[in-house]
């Protein structure tokens, strides 16, 4: 395969984002969205090209940076990320000429659209330490600019690109440190001699890379504590962003872990992904339970992210158990369902925000408790959201399921390996993913439930309709997307396979059973999705018949739930906060939402109440209250007692000099 | 020259030096202030002139004729400008001058147990008067400390500036021409904007200390 078209994608990347700081109004849009598309048309190609068997695809560029050379190669695990990468681009990016959203015609946006996306697919192909980091902070700073494009407009905005910068560059500073020290070590800088000194390094060295690693990867993964710029920077972004950062860039943190990990180390001790299991297993219950709380569409959508990347990790430590272990052949099916499932969410999230976004430019909100009745009125996009929200509550034959069962499989079969650790962890694995499924179905029982069926809440949810094509048909072949990969994972799973081998011990033969059945080998369990779907469908019409022959006689049409009333206003419904309020109750210790309850009593007599008013909010979260704030507030103290040295006085600064020039004498004579 | 008297004669001129940063210290008149700077730009120039003849170097030997047309009399005349009315004082100095006499004491002391290293390096007659230039340069700096007047902080900086040549001259045994010509067109430049800044504070804000601009810190 010809390294053409991986130089063609970055400089089509280039030329889009000169077009956008360069062309006028009128015609930019055009030519961002074009030539953005055409950069994913080529990556997707390439990838596609390397997925398939057709070997790494290397481009080593000279001249572009001083003394180390800009070098790519994309192998078939960097090839996965940049084919996820590259349809989520295309989808996101066509949604974004039909999307009013505030700030992504502007100048700076489109500036920095099509540098995100391009850098988003060349980060997984970078292949030596300078190439990837300089691609990597491209894609932070280029993700912060679309964060921050409606930032005149909504104080909001500010703060989460606040958070988001801190958060991105702290995250970007661990992995610097973490590749520095390997290839301080290693002696060269490109990822195939790091590769190759990795595993005998000393072992400090090791742990700190693979630590650091974790800490900034997971940070971009939305991985619980280092998640809590997710929440508010994806929703505040305007809607194709926040389809991309959500279904896209959280991938690249997932992807770190795994190169670094398995790849440049070559794979580690257990105590590691004993750490990266657990930290996945919390951030999924974690986010689960806050998407089941949330009433913001996004937010929601938001901290389901941070549940399932935290799938993804239980996925991937796992694996690293497994490797380390000896059990090979698990070891590369546990990688293969999580890679699956980096995929699978890619897809029904991507549809998920984009439908999101359309409910939002529709329906006049984000919230839930203003939508209401949008099925009816915006049929397309409801469905989309309908199909989406089936998938991501892992429900057959949509792909979420897929996903889910092999990773339960996965895990279910590490039991009789008889280690200690893994006899514990991975039972543990087990509740966590069954609990976050649950609680996964009831969040978005809650946001078809509220959002689109029912009557609508508010005027805006009264007077929306269906957005323009180009917004609803990207979302909607995600979400065919999403059917055709549940029912036929066939198509996926040899290129996850060659993916997951780049980095798993060699030697295993096909530890799956991939043909329109899935299974693991040596196993009873399978998996047939087709038939799973048939059988559904039969099962449906079998239901309809039988309600057909049973009701007999005219059909009294009513208001639904109307309890017999005749006129039903939006306001006897459930409201996300009140459908969300038994989930929070249980939860309360983890929770802690911000409750108000006022009740305002009649002047007559104090038994006649006049109004109650309760409100729960849960702006920021548990990690936030007791470890971001009180750490922020200890770092503002130390702040302001520099202030106090910092008096403004010349000679007071010369003092400092003074001082300074008599220690280093001292220090040095 | 014989050898014990060119090595007396170069610990006089570079003492001198060092005689002049104390008596800046010790000074509050800008007059008799910027006279002293003048001597003890003479007493630099006579140092390169001794380290020029005795290694018989012309370069040096020119070297200290910039030095002196520069440090002894351009300078001196440019700030006696900017010091305007001639009876003008330090009046309010941070640290009074008995107590900046101790600690021009102290910071000698200082510049000469730290700089044995230095000594060590430097094997020639010069490199012991080393300490001297690292006590010169420790005395400017304490001046711009403990000074009030914008003029008083270009004396201190051009003693820093006339330490670090002294220190130039005795470990190199004479920087390069051109280098000493561009550094002492440097030091013109520093003073020129030095002035220009004083006098537009005194327009401003009438005979006040550098402190008046804490008011502009945010």
């Amino acid at each position: 395969m010809s390294p053409d078209l991986l130089a063609a994608t970055g400089l089509l990347g280039l030329a889009g984002s000169a077009g956008g700081a360069v062309v006028g109004l009128r015609f930019r849009i055009p030519v961002v969205a074009g030539t953005t598309v055409a950069a994913c048309a080529c990556g997707l190609v390439t990838a596609g090209g390397v997925l398939s068997g057709g070997g790494p695809v290397t481009l080593e560029v000279g001249g572009i940076m001083p003394l180390s050379g800009f070098s790519l190669s994309l192998d078939p695990l960097g090839a996965l990320f940049t084919a996820v990468t590259a349809v989520i681009g295309i989808c996101a990016v066509i949604f974004s000429l039909g999307y009013h959203g505030p700030g992504l015609a502007g100048r700076p946006a489109s500036t920095a659209l099509p540098l995100f996306v391009t850098s988003m697919l060349l980060v997984p192909a970078a292949s030596s330490v300078t190439t990837f980091l300089v691609l990597w902070e491209l894609m932070a700073l280029s993700s912060l600019i679309l964060v921050l494009s409606d930032q005149r407009r909504r104080a909001e905005v500010q703060r989460a690109g606040e958070w988001y910068a801190a958060m991105t560059q702290a995250g970007a500073a661990a992995i610097l440190l973490a590749l520095v020290l390997l290839a301080g070590h290693a002696g060269g800088q490109s990822f195939a001699a790091l590769a190759g000194h990795g595993p005998g390094m000393a072992s400090w060295v090791r742990n700190g890379a693979f630590l650091l690693a974790l800490v900034g990867f997971g940070s971009k993964a939305g991985m619980v504590p280092l998640h809590v710029w997710l929440p508010r920077a994806h929703p505040e972004a305007p809607g194709p962003v926040s389809a991309l950062m959500s279904a896209a860039m959280v991938n690249l943190g997932i992807y770190g872990i795994i190169r670094v990990g398995d790849g440049l180390l070559g794979g580690g001790p257990e105590w590691w992904w004993l750490t990266v299991m657990g930290l996945g297993a919390i951030s999924a219950l974690f986010g689960a339970l806050h998407s089941t709380t949330s009433t913001d569409l996004k937010r929601l959508l938001a901290y389901s992210t941070t549940d399932n990347m935290g799938l993804v990790l239980l996925g991937v430590g796992a694996s690293g158990i497994f490797a380390d272990t000896g059990h090979r052949a698990l070891a590369l099916i546990a990688l293969v369902a999580a890679l699956l499932h980096v995929v699978f969410h890619a897809v029904f999230k991507g549809s998920l925000f984009l439908a999101a976004a359309s409910l939002e430019q529709g329906g006049g909100s984000r919230r839930l408790d203003d939508l209401g009745g949008l099925l009816r009125r915006m049929p397309v996009t409801g469905t989309v959201f309908l199909v989406g929200s089936l998938a991501i509550s892992a429900l057959p034959p949509l792909c979420g399921f897929v996903s889910e069962w092999l990773l339960l499989q996965a895990m279910l079969h590490g039991l009789p390996t008889g280690d200690v650790a893994v006899a514990v962890a991975m039972p543990l694995g087990v509740a966590v993913l069954a609990l976050t499924g649950g609680l996964t179905a009831a969040t978005f029982v809650k946001a078809v439930g509220i959002g689109l069926l029912g009557q609508p809440r508010s005027r805006g949810a009264v007077d929306a309709s269906e957005v323009p094509a180009a917004m609803w048909a990207p979302s909607g072949v995600l979400a065919l997307g999403c059917l055709a990969l549940g029912v036929a994972p066939v198509t996926l799973v040899p290129a996850v396979l060659r993916a997951a081998r780049v980095v798993t011990p060699a030697g295993v033969g096909d530890p799956l059973r991939h043909g329109w059945r899935l299974g693991l080998a040596g196993s009873r369990g399978v998996l047939d999705p087709v038939l799973l779907g048939l059988g559904l469908v039969a099962a449906v019409a079998v239901a309809a018949g039988a309600r057909r022959l049973v009701q007999r006689g005219p059909v009294r049409r009513t208001a639904a739930w109307g309890c017999g009333r005749e006129a039903q206003t939006s306001r006897m419904e459930y409201t996300a906060t009140s459908f969300a309020e038994p989930l929070v109750r249980v939860f309360d210790d983890v929770v802690r939402p911000n409750r108000h309850l006022d009740v305002s009593h009649t002047s007559e007599s104090r038994y006649y109440v006049e109004s109650i008013e309760y409100h729960s909010s849960l702006d920021d979260d548990a990690f936030e209250r007791r470890g971001y704030l009180p750490a922020l507030a200890a770092l503002r103290r130390w702040g302001d007692l520099a202030r106090r040295a910092q008096n403004g006085s010349v000679h007071r600064y010369l003092a400092f000099g003074l001082v300074a020039l008599l220690v280093v004498l001292v220090v040095v004579g | 020259m014989r050898a014990g008297s060119y090595d007396s004669v170069l610990a006089l001129a570079v003492g001198a030096v060092l005689v002049c940063a104390v008596a800046a210290l010790w000074l509050s008149s800008v007059r008799g202030v910027v006279r002293v700077l003048a001597a003890q730009g003479l007493a630099l120039g006579l140092v390169a002139l001794l380290l020029g003849l005795h290694v018989h170097d012309t370069a040096l030997v020119a070297t200290a004729g910039v030095v002196v047309g520069l440090k002894a009399v351009v300078i001196p005349t440019l700030l006696r400008r900017v010091a305007g009315e001639t009876h003008s004082r330090e009046t309010r100095p941070l640290v009074n001058v008995p107590a900046s006499l101790v600690a021009a004491a102290a910071l000698s002391l200082l510049a000469f147990s730290t700089t044995r290293d230095v000594v060590r390096l430097v094997p020639t007659g010069a490199g012991k008067l080393v300490p001297v230039g690292f006590a010169t340069l420790l005395l400017g700096f304490f001046v711009l400390v403990a000074r009030r007047k914008p003029v008083f902080q270009m004396v201190g900086l051009l003693l820093v500036d006339n330490a670090v040549a002294l220190i130039a001259f005795l470990i190199t045994a004479g920087v390069p021409f051109l280098i000493e010509l561009g550094v002492s067109l440097d030091v013109l430049l520093g003073v020129v904007v030095l002035m220009v800044l004083a006098s537009r504070l005194r327009a401003d804000y009438g005979e006040v200390d550098l402190d008046a601009l804490q008011e502009l810190r945010d």
